[in-house]
């Protein structure tokens, strides 16, 4: 019998602070034989338990082009992001996964690719960015713009910094107005804002955009004026789910399940959708 | 398809040793589908009402380990856990309770195949029986059933007078068991059995499941869903009774210090917590758009993705509703 609620075993490597709520797990399967084997495309979530009190749903946030360590990043909300948030490098996890779509990266080559983020809405981007980023050669363009509420708020600040430093991308940071402080170097204003001023192309360029649905809202009308159509607009869904599988019922959008048809859509797929998510 | 005839005293016998060999054998109580142990108490009687609940518990069951865990100091062992290999047999299953499995499966089985339901639904075997109880809350014969449908029984029974039943042998999986048992049976008189079973009366269709599935997908938004949301109590009574329901939870619970289980539990798109983010969003915020989501799974989402109506039309969830919101009626207004 083949059960698959059945976890995978990994062992905590390494934890970063993002920030005070924010943490990143560098994590590593245990067995070496499913190590050797697991794979996974940019895009695609997993279930991340802690034994004793349940398992929770992040996005992979590490490249699929790294597959030393699988990452994953949560901000603390729930039972489980506060258990997990109280292990220590060394400790094991429950890993199940990949489970979803990914982002149509193979058939998006030789285009542009716009990224916009904010807040933890960056962790299923940066794995998106990683992947492009080791397949460089093969896309033209590459523009980043993330935003976070403060400096405080920014994730994955090594990162970042890696981006900014690389010529061949165009990095853009900005904090909300009223988030910034002396000495900071990047801009200030809200992501749309931000991505009216910077304007991106839209011939030629796919966009993928994450972050909380308020940003998500106002960015959308921008990036229509700026000529995006809805096909090259992609976004990841986060609806609450418990089995990953298509079988438990929670995460269905409509007809659809997140979990399976999911999470990635692109926005000619989501105004299909019902408002329900 | 093979007829055979077995007489009551036969059936008593036949279940006596389905008993003695070991399986399970499941027959409608008073109330609910039970196990029994003693084969001469067993009623099959036509015009009974449906049980409260249905017998998915029996291959889903409302709460069920998926794997045992045990927690060291840096370390966790993963012991599994699985459904019981024994034969399970339910005998005097209604129409309206057969044609679960059906549907169920497409669900359990349409990418990942969750094997917990599937090892024992391999392991069942249905005896379905003819139905000849009708009240206002039935509706089989809408959502393309009947008292007298075959569909998701092995072994179908018919009453051919006070003393025998023809039985007729629906699946292989039937044929092989019953084969067993053949010393309890005669040949059978299909010309009988097709006239008990054509006089049996159907309740009336009270609506066309097409017409309701395109006004559905047209009426997303509409203040009906308000009305029934105002109405309902959340308590997911409904998903808990019917045969097809199937959302469910993880939840690990913890036994000792180091051990404990992770269980599937059923759970019900009708409770507010169910789309509940961690972060304080809910998709499905009040009552309206649960019910909606009800009505919508049962009758256009599931079948655009699995080609079948998520409903037998047995009616459990209207008669057991603590505010009498009946879907039957909500259903049947679903048109303009």
């Amino acid at each position: 019998m083949e059960n698959i609620y059945k976890p995978y075993l990994a062992e905590i490597k390494e934890i970063i602070d993002e920030t005070p709520d924010t943490k990143t797990f560098r994590l590593q399967l245990k067995d070496p034989e499913v190590a050797k084997t697991f794979n996974f495309k940019a895009g695609q979530f997993a279930e991340y338990g802690v034994f004793g009190e349940g398992e929770s749903t992040f996005c992979i946030a590490s490249s699929p082009t790294r597959p030393e360590m699988i990452e994953c990043s949560f901000k603390v909300y729930g039972k489980v992001t506060q258990a997990l948030r109280r292990l220590n490098e060394g400790d094991t996890i429950g890993f199940r996964g990949p489970y979803g779509n990914w982002f149509p990266l193979e058939e998006q080559k030789g285009k542009n690719v716009v990224f916009i983020a904010g807040g933890i809405g960056l962790a299923p981007v940066r794995c998106v960015i990683d992947n492009v980023l080791d397949w460089r050669k093969d896309y033209k363009d590459i523009t980043i713009i993330y935003g976070a509420r403060s400096i405080g708020d920014l994730v994955y600040k090594y990162k970042l910094k890696e981006w900014r430093d690389r010529p061949d991308v165009k990095t853009i940071i900005t904090v909300d107005p009223g988030g910034e402080s002396d000495g900071w170097d990047g801009e200030v204003g809200f992501v749309p804002t931000i991505v009216e001023k910077i304007a991106p192309k839209a011939e030629n360029t796919i966009a993928v955009i994450c972050g909380p649905p308020v940003m998500i809202k106002f960015t959308m009308p921008v990036l229509k004026k700026l000529g995006f159509s809805d096909e090259n607009i992609f976004t990841t869904l986060e609806n609450r789910m418990k089995c990953g599988l298509g079988k438990c019922g929670r995460c269905n959008v409509g007809g659809v399940y997140v979990c399976k048809d999911g999470p990635v859509f692109n926005y000619a797929q989501l105004k299909e959708l019902p408002d329900e998510f | 398809m093979e007829e055979k005839i077995i007489s009551k005293q036969n059936l008593v016998k036949l279940c006596a040793d389905i008993i003695g060999g070991g399986h399970i054998l499941i027959a409608p109580g008073k109330t609910e589908y039970v196990v029994t142990q003693d084969a001469s108490q067993i009623v099959l009687d036509t015009q009974s009402k449906p049980t409260k609940a249905s017998y998915k518990t029996f291959v889903f069951p409302k709460a069920e380990p998926v794997l045992y865990y045990k927690r060291g100091k840096n370390d966790v062992q993963i012991l599994d856990a699985g459904p019981e290999q024994k034969k399970t047999v339910i005998i005097g299953a209604k129409p309206c309770d057969t044609n679960s499995f059906n549907i169920l499966s497409k669900v359990f089985n349409w990418d990942y195949k969750d094997d917990f339901y599937n090892y024992r639904v391999k392991n069942f075997i249905v005896i379905g029986m003819m139905c000849e109880f009708s009240d206002r809350y039935c509706f089989c014969t809408s959502v393309g059933s009947s008292p007298v449908s075959e569909k998701g029984s092995d072994i179908f029974l018919i009453p051919l007078d006070a003393d025998n039943f023809a039985v007729r042998i629906v699946t292989d999986k039937g044929k092989e068991f019953i084969d067993a048992y053949s010393k309890y049976l005669t040949d059978g008189n299909p010309s009988k059995s097709k006239e008990v079973s054509e006089k049996v009366k159907h309740p009336e269709v009270a609506f066309d499941s097409k017409q309701v599935h395109d006004w559905l997908a047209k009426n997303f938004e509409h203040p009906k869903w308000d009305g029934v949301g105002d109405m309902c109590l959340s308590c997911a009574q409904c998903a808990f009774v019917c045969p097809v329901c199937h959302c469910f939870d993880i939840v690990d619970e913890d036994y000792s210090y180091t051990e404990g289980r992770r269980m599937k539990n059923w759970d019900g798109c009708q409770f507010g917590h169910f789309t509940l983010h961690a972060s304080g969003h809910n998709p499905r915020d009040i009552q309206g758009k649960r019910y909606r989501q009800r009505v919508n799974h049962k009758f256009k989402y599931y079948v655009d993705k699995f080609g079948e109506i998520l409903c037998t039309g047995c009616g459990r969830c209207s008669r057991g509703c603590a505010v009498s919101i009946d879907i039957k009626e909500i259903v049947a207004n679903c048109k303009d």
